[in-house]
């Protein structure tokens, strides 16, 4: 009897398995599909237009050598630079602030959680207009606009300090008590003792700082506006699917995509440990 | 309304305490509310009380400094270097000449056109002989708005650093009276590394916060009071200046037509709150299963499965989103593939470019969000249920459990206790999710009946990227969308508020160190 | 400690102050009557001719006799987009930019285009065609240079599916599009730009007025008429075929069209699929109760605009480089490097331009076009859903509603109630106003109406209009303020006329 009942649940906990496998491949199919259609018609030669078959009639690299002769080159380099400043800088600011809210209590820091808490409830759309204009005067738009995004999106960014917070939080307070007591400066604990036990959360922002600018077209369209040399990945790409160049440059733009996305996907897939690790613990810290 | 006491509180089931938090909140408003105006009226006394009692002691240390003292009333920090501190009382020094100059060059001319927002506008001049025109530019509204707006900013820190170098000549007159030696410079300095960290670590993130943030937010809110739009940009057609509450009474008058204003925004805001609903919990509780399909025992190549997920996280939004809108787009792939198939006769307008459809492209954006987010709420909760302790299913699979028991029971309470404030974040981002809208449908269909009276409108537009057609689009209104851009932060804060006090799960923070 | 930190910040706030707001615009004096000189310019024009464009300014630097020479940057702007980006910054635009027509209205009010001189002016009027200097002026003004005179549509249709005799018949198309099992292309469903065409076909209008600003102020539109249902029940007919597709992209040859409704900037596409089997005509015509419709269209242009300077040398140097530009010679240079139709009206004689396929269609369909003035912007996004509420129509009242909606939206675009339309206000040059600003009236009596109390200089001027527009005002002369003082504005309306007086208080 006790056997039977075994073999059963057995049975069920295979046929639910197999069910599992069919979604799971099932939802894997569905998404990689997009990124499959995208390389696939990178290399179709036949036509530049959109049109209603994925495998492509005639192969070749006709598509990435037109992007390597287009100002595309430009445009990546671009891209690279503000990604790179970026993600220095914005990890350096981030931590500063995450740091200090999760290890000092002083007078206003309640006050300042709670005024950043409200200040992200505003759209930021509109900001857009006055940062052009603080930067135009300050001459960091248009085909300066590099310097200028980079300026932008570091000093704002001490806003995002929630999840690192919540990783220095879970750092027993006990190991800066210790090194105070054996005549630590604050600089010191903060250099020698928290930093290498935060690698993880480091690395995290360093990764998301690095992405945010390659997908970042409204801002950086505004900021470099008409001025081929200032523009961003995003921006000069987005341009290619308007209704009066996607008949020519449809498949340089799947062409471009792939070459944004390779590295990208790359550096995120070898550092993916430690993105888990950020998310999960900016969820639960919430 | 009938108030339970801890005990008959803890009796209650889960829908009924539910409710009663949230039947309990509302009725609470009036109390709150009332308390509220009372701690206004209180903070608005104490602050006259401690303006009293700054005054008062400025004044003191005036009469009772020496004349080291008096002077650092005109020349900020002569105290202080005259008594040895001379780092700081140049700091202060070139902080008070750095105001002067910036007042000089510009500061004051900028303040003294705040009130009006300029008085000479641009026109054209004529010239004969080389039959050609040239313009001849006047005030620039934007820029005595903004940096006006700046001026006060300062004017505010000088005040305030004024009044620092005053408490600073007291204290330290106190402890040279008391025979004690004052701090060094290089102490000072010391001391930004050590007692005063949090200072040194503070001051670069929120000088860019008050410049980048702050001060662009205080900016547009003031918009919302002028008549800034495409014609009147201040510089190169007209000036705009100040127009009082006009642009709210356009807002909120309800004039019942349907096309106007506040019937365009009831009707964003009703799908805008649909979306967000949609877009957060099908992610969430399919996010969720996903995870858990993958954790369960006896499957392989978990690795795999999460790899494949997370590429989507990976690639750039504006490549994947625009690449998927192409796809489904009336020539797209999927429409060639479903042709090709025979299985429909016409393209499908999936995005809804073509007008009035308003249903079919609302279904697709949360279901193209679902493609988008799953992967991020996989990662979330496959971290989270890993942590639910084993024993607990144990137990409840020796006491009969069974699957949909033990995830009603143990996994959706544990869940949602932990995620809680995640779901209210990710509630009040989904209704400033510019990204996905904008990228895949643009906002399409269009809604013609709202679009003569308010903008470039369509169907499927949330506020925000309503907001940002009113500002790119036709008209470039930008009073309009500032006074949209208000309410949008109304509503979220309003339901975070709520959330806030309903939600259970709003720990504690010192108890998670 | 605390000070000093505070300080430091303070700092940091203030040098960034300084940088900021320091720069104040700095006048530029130059006024020299010599053109001579080097002008560092950027000029936006379309992906397409940024080489072309490239070219043709070395060429004018070599060829003009006033020594002036031009550094361009040339960026690839689309003219679709050209408005939108020259409103983020008139400023930090482009001295020339090309720009489709329907922006003009808008790239006016932002004060975002130089107004053209005298002599050039008449230069421009004489040397193109008509509809395209109407299209670039407003008030009688030329506010930009014709660029080209090609952004029409007519039909492309495959030799092979479609015989020759059928042509002038959009119910002999359709017919035999269903009969090969190919698609009738015309993009119905989501731009008014080509529902336009029944409407236009059967004498329907929708014409916009504007001020001088270039802001819209009012709209004759007979959409929503006999003429018009006529209209919809024409388009009724092609949008049931099981064959119809909506769409206006020349590659639809490719996926199964016999006939695509689209312009000249396809035809290479469509040579590129069809070879020899390339056919190009002027629309239609449709038939509703046994009478027959010639399909209509808009007739529209391309333009280019010179950013106001304020050196008159350089606006003076830019408007020779932009007439030399969009001149006899640069039209025909793009017309041979593009194939865009010119606008010049010796260049449209050419006989290479009548020998393009595409433009003799489109020179042929001309002649039931409707040049395509200044329209609301609003409109486009209005009108198309005329479109899909054809489609979804199952009876006659069915297609009325969707006029009904048309109209209903139309008249909201000015947001004024009949109230309003009514309303009796004071303007002039008086409390400080200079004709911008409306002082309400109220009724007291009936055709009696009177100002709020009004502080009166000597001197002022002042008028009495209906529904803060000039269609109705008192009295035809300004009434002229003859002494300071308190005053209430009278005005007594009688029929056609009405009288002002000022009661001093």
């Amino acid at each position: 009897m006790s056997n039977k009942r075994h073999m059963g649940l057995r049975a069920s906990a295979h046929i639910s398995n197999t069910l599992i496998y069919i979604v799971l491949v099932v939802m894997s199919v569905v998404w990689l599909i997009p990124f499959i259609c995208i390389v696939l018609q990178s290399f179709r030669v036949e036509s530049t237009w959109q049109v209603g078959y994925v495998i492509p009639q005639k192969w070749g690299w006709d598509n990435y050598v037109a992007l390597w002769n287009s100002d595309f080159k430009r445009w990546y380099l671009n891209t690279f630079i503000t990604a790179l400043a970026t993600a220095v800088g914005q990890t350096v600011f981030v931590l500063c602030m995450s740091y200090t809210l999760s290890r000092f209590r002083f007078k206003m820091r309640q006050g300042l959680m709670r005024f950043m808490l409200v200040l992200g409830m505003f759209p930021n759309m509109l900001a857009m207009i006055v940062l052009y204009r603080v930067l135009k005067d300050l001459g960091l738009t248009q085909a300066n606009a590099v310097p200028g995004l980079i300026l932008v999106y570091i000093a704002s960014s001490g806003m995002g300090y929630y999840v690192s917070k919540g990783f220095f939080d879970t750092i027993p307070k006990s190991l800066d008590e210790a090194a105070r007591v054996d005549g630590a400066t604050r600089a010191q604990v903060l250099w020698k003792i928290i930093l290498p036990l935060a690698k993880p959360i480091v690395i995290y922002t360093i990764l998301t700082a690095f992405m945010a600018p390659w997908g970042d077209f409204v801002l950086a369209r505004y900021i470099s506006f008409g001025t081929s040399a200032g523009m961003n990945v995003a921006v000069g790409m987005y341009s290619w699917l308007q209704q009066d160049m996607i008949g020519q440059r449809y498949t340089m733009f799947c062409a471009g995509g792939v070459v944004v996305a390779i590295p990208v996907t790359i550096l995120f897939m070898c550092l993916q440990k430690y993105y888990v690790e950020g998310v999960t613990g900016g969820a639960v810290k919430g | 309304m009938k108030t339970y006491n801890d005990l008959e509180y803890l009796r209650l089931s889960k829908g009924q305490k539910f409710l009663y938090r949230l039947v309990s909140f509302f009725a609470a408003i009036p109390v709150a509310l009332k308390n509220g105006c009372l701690g206004i009226g209180r903070f608005f006394k104490n602050l006259a009380a401690a303006i009293g009692r700054e005054l008062a002691d400025i004044v003191l240390t005036f009469k009772n400094g020496d004349w080291k003292t008096r002077l650092s009333f005109l020349i900020m920090g002569f105290g202080s270097m005259a008594r040895g501190q001379v780092l700081r009382g140049l700091l202060f020094l070139l902080f008070e000449a750095v105001f002067i100059f910036y007042m000089i060059m510009g500061g004051g001319h900028w303040l003294s056109l705040l009130s009006s927002l300029g008085r000479i506008g641009p026109h054209d001049e004529y010239s004969a002989v080389l039959d050609a025109y040239t313009k001849v530019y006047g005030d620039n509204s934007f820029k005595i708005l903004l940096y006006g707006v700046l001026t006060i900013f300062f004017i505010i820190a000088l005040v305030y650093t004024w009044r620092l170098n005053i408490k600073q000549n007291k204290i330290a007159e106190d402890i040279l009276r008391s025979g004690k030696k004052l701090r060094s410079g290089k102490e000072d300095l010391k001391s930004m590394v050590d007692d005063q960290f949090h200072k040194t670590l503070l001051a670069l993130p929120l000088t860019g916060i008050i410049l980048f943030t702050v001060m662009p937010i205080i900016f547009m809110v003031l918009v919302a009071f002028t008549n800034y739009d495409g014609s009147h940009d201040g510089y190169n057609n007209a000036l705009f200046t100040w127009v009082g509450l006009k642009n709210f009474r356009t807002m909120l008058t309800w004039s019942g037509s349907g096309v106007n204003y506040s019937a365009t925004f009831g009707e964003i805001l009703t799908w805008t709150l649909i979306w967000a609903f949609f877009a957060t919990f099908t992610n969430y509780f399919l996010g969720m299963f996903v995870a858990m399909m993958i954790n369960k025992k006896g499957i392989y190549l978990k690795k795999l499965w999460r790899t494949v997920l997370v590429l989507t996280i990976a690639i750039p939004q504006f490549i994947s989103l625009l690449y998927v809108s192409k796809m489904f787009a009336k020539n797209g792939i999927v429409n060639g593939l479903l042709l090709d198939l025979g299985w429909i006769t016409q393209a499908i307008d999936f995005m809804g470019s073509q007008a009035n459809n308003a249903l079919l492209p609302r279904v697709m954006v949360i279901l193209i969000n679902i493609w988008v987010g799953i992967p991020y709420l996989m990662l979330i909760t496959t971290g989270i249920l890993m942590n639910i302790p084993a024993d607990l299913y144990e137990s409840s699979r020796i006491d009969g459990a069974n699957a949909w028991q033990q995830y009603t029971k143990i996994t959706l309470p544990y869940m949602l206790f932990i995620t809680g404030p995640y779901l209210l974040t990710s509630f009040t981002n989904n209704i400033n999710n510019f990204n996905v809208i904008y990228l895949l449908t643009g906002g399409a269909p269009t809604n013609a009946a709202a679009s003569g009276a308010a903008g470039s409108v369509g169907y499927t537009d949330l506020l925000i990227t309503w907001l940002f057609k009113i500002t790119m689009g036709a008209e470039s209104q930008y009073y309009m969308a500032s006074v949209i851009g208000i309410l949008v932060f109304l509503v979220v804060a309003i339901i975070s508020l709520v959330v806030y006090n309903v939600l259970p799960s709003i720990k504690n923070e010192e108890d998670f160190q | 400690m605390k000070k000093i930190l505070a300080l430091v910040l303070a700092l940091a706030l203030a040098l960034s102050l300084v940088a900021c707001g320091g720069s104040k615009p700095a006048e530029e004096t130059n006024s020299g009557s010599e053109l001579a000189g080097t002008y560092d310019i950027t000029v936006w024009c379309a992906d397409a001719i940024v080489e072309l464009t490239k070219q043709q300014i070395a060429a004018f630097n070599e060829s003009n006799e006033d020594g002036i020479t031009f550094n361009a940057t040339v960026e690839a702007v689309g003219e679709g987009d050209a408005a939108t980006q020259m409103i983020t910054d008139v400023e930090a635009g482009g001295d020339l930019f090309c720009f489709a027509q329907d922006q003009f209205a808008r790239l006016v009010q932002a004060g975002a285009l130089n107004k053209l001189g005298v002599q050039a002016s008449e230069t421009v009027s004489a040397a193109n065609d008509a509809g395209v200097v109407a299209a670039a002026s407003i008030n009688g003004e030329l506010y930009a240079y014709p660029l080209t005179s090609d952004n029409g549509y007519f039909m492309y249709y495959d030799k092979s599916v479609i015989p020759e005799e059928d042509l002038d018949s959009l119910e002999k198309l359709v017919a035999d599009c269903e009969a090969a099992g190919k698609y009738f292309s015309m993009e119905t469903d989501t731009s008014a730009w080509y529902i336009a065409s029944f409407f236009f076909g059967t004498g329907c209008e929708s014409t916009w007025e504007t001020d001088a600003d270039g802001k819209f102020v009012s709209v004759k539109d007979t959409f929503n008429s006999p003429e018009g249902l006529i209209a919809v029940k024409g388009m009724k007919h092609l949008v049931d075929s099981p064959m119809y597709l909506s769409s206006s992209d020349g590659a639809g040859f490719d996926s199964g069209c016999a006939i695509v409704v689209t312009g000249t900037w396809a035809y290479e596409t469509v040579a590129g699929i069809l070879g020899d089997n390339l056919g190009a005509t002027d629309l239609p015509s449709f038939e509703v109760d046994g009478q027959s419709y010639h399909m209509g269209s808009f007739n529209g242009c391309k333009l280019m605009g010179v950013k106001p300077q304020t050196d008159a040398a350089k606006s003076a140097a830019l408007h020779k480089l932009a007439q030399y530009l969009t001149g006899e010679q640069g039209q025909m240079e793009r017309f041979n490097a593009v194939a865009w139709g010119p606008s010049n009206l010796v260049d449209q004689a050419n006989e290479a331009v009548q020998a393009n396929p595409a433009l003799a269609a489109l020179l042929q369909q001309n002649q039931y076009s409707v040049p395509q003035g200044q329209i609301h912007g609003s409109w486009w996004d209005i009108a198309k859903v005329i479109g899909t509420d054809v489609e979804n129509a199952t009876d006659e009242a069915g297609l009325q509603a969707a006029l009904d909606n048309y109209q209903a939206a139309i008249s909201a675009l000015f947001n004024m109630s009949e109230e309003q339309l009514n309303a009796w206000s004071v303007i002039g040059a008086l409390c400080g106003t200079n004709w911008d600003t409306d002082f309400p009236m109220t009724e007291t009596a009936e055709g009696t109406f009177q100002s709020e109390v009004l502080e009166l200089k000597a001197g002022d001027e002042l008028k009495c209009r209906q529904g803060a527009s000039w269609d109705v005002n008192f009295p035809a002369d300004n009434v002229v303020v003859e002494a300071d003082g308190n005053y209430i504005v009278q005005l007594v309306v009688s029929g056609d006329s009405g009288e002002v007086t000022l009661i001093a208080q």
